[in-house]
């Protein structure tokens, strides 16, 4: 019998355990979110202000905070999510280009690797007796990083990448990335707070041979899920890779918002997921699971 | 495993004249809740809201239970519910003229 390294053994518990199976973390799990145990740390993206609530940019005073949902039909009750009753679920508002974001909030120990994986699905609203796959006019995931305090570089960094399902009616059904911001907005009068709209819809750019056909199912109820894997190297701030499901896309043109590091915001390790509505019909983005991992 | 818990804010800073109501909120595992309701600003005379039920989180009936919006700044009224499926959401009613402007949240526990 050969030795095992450390790192097969730990594949190989992985592998036995029935929650991480369907899961390839790297060598440290930061945090594995299965949504039957509840929020887990997941909460609304509450916008900035200073002094009243009035200041806080319209795209994030629609935030809502999300919910446990056990994806209950009108036509066949619950449907559960892909290993027990509950999901998280983001729900954008009925209106076209409503968004809803969940965000989880850490700080990172070692600025190398780091990989996310999320068993994820998507529907509208089922308030019509069709099929509705245009309704949903996206769905997708951000980092919210920025650089530690006393690294040679300063850089608040936001990875975002959706799958456009449908614009104005289109079904488009392909995979994005965004490299710009909004400028950024002084709130208030202490000097202390500004803002910046990074959700705007403007500014997506496709990803090379990123469209995708993802199982849609045949009514509006009914949903499948998916796997998504997306590697991001916290040392050079560059995306390494995405997978959806079977396919593995190209991210050679990938690049994150880039942005000056503030002062506040040292080794920030945030994550989010949204939705965006393109009817006037709600959206909703259901999570199973999210395990998010890294080489340290 | 303690009980899960969560405080949800369902509305933020909305304003609410004539009849309005929360989003849907989904929390099937919980068995109780509190609906509070925080007044940022209002004018004009009080108005009432009425905790909903729903078996769909799209068709709505009356819960039974209502109580008074708060009429001041930074008043709270509130509401407990027990039994409520897995949706819950308030409407208000307002009279003529009068505005509320909110922060609603919901207490939930399993």
């Amino acid at each position: 019998m050969t030795a095992l390294s450390a790192d097969d053994l730990r594949r190989a518990m992985q592998h036995a355990d029935p929650r991480l199976s369907r899961f390839d973390p790297l060598s440290r799990i930061i945090c594995f979110d299965d949504f039957d145990r509840g929020f887990c740390g997941w909460t609304q993206l509450v916008g900035n202000y200073e002094h009243t609530l009035d200041a806080m940019l319209p795209g994030y005073a629609q935030h809502s905070q999300s919910m446990l949902s056990t994806l209950p039909a009108w036509d066949f009750g619950s449907h559960g999510s892909a290993d027990g009753s509950y999901a998280l679920k983001v729900a954008a508002k009925a209106y076209k280009g409503a968004q809803n974001v969940t965000i989880k909030r850490l700080t990172f120990r070692k600025r190398g690797p780091i990989r996310i994986e999320f068993y994820f699905t998507f529907k509208p609203e089922a308030n019509e007796l069709r099929l509705s796959e245009t309704d949903v006019r996206s769905i997708g995931f951000l980092y919210d990083l920025q650089t530690g305090d006393k690294d040679a570089d300063a850089w608040r960094v936001m990875p975002h990448l959706r799958f456009l399902n449908a614009l104005d009616g289109r079904h488009l059904q392909k995979w994005q990335f965004k490299r710009k911001t909004t400028p950024f907005k002084n709130l208030g009068t202490e000097n202390k707070t500004v803002t910046h709209y990074h959700l705007s819809p403007e500014d997506w750019e496709d990803i090379p041979g990123g469209e995708q056909k993802l199982c849609y199912n045949e009514i509006p109820t009914k949903v499948n899920w998916h796997y998504g894997c997306f590697d991001f190297d916290l040392a050079t701030m560059q995306a390494t890779g995405f997978r959806c499901n079977d396919r593995v896309f190209d991210m050679s043109t990938y690049e994150p918002i880039r942005i000056t590091g503030m002062r506040n915001l040292w080794c920030m390790l945030n994550f989010g997921f949204f939705v965006e509505s393109d009817t006037a019909k709600r959206s909703f983005l259901y999570l199973d699971s999210v395990c998010v991992s890294g080489d340290f | 495993m303690i009980p899960e818990s969560q405080a949800a804010v369902v509305a933020r800073n909305e304003t609410w004249t004539g009849s309005a109501a929360t989003e849907p909120y989904e929390a099937g595992w919980a068995r109780e809740a509190i609906v509070f309701v925080r007044a940022l600003k209002s004018a004009g005379a009080a108005g009432r809201a009425h905790v909903e039920l729903s078996p769909d989180g799209m068709n709505w009936a009356p819960e039974g239970t209502t109580f008074p919006l708060p009429d001041d700044g930074n008043r709270v009224t509130y509401a407990r519910v027990a039994q409520f499926g897995c949706w819950l959401r308030i409407r208000a009613e307002l009279p003529p003229g009068s505005s509320v402007t909110v922060v609603v949240t919901i207490h939930v526990k399993a």
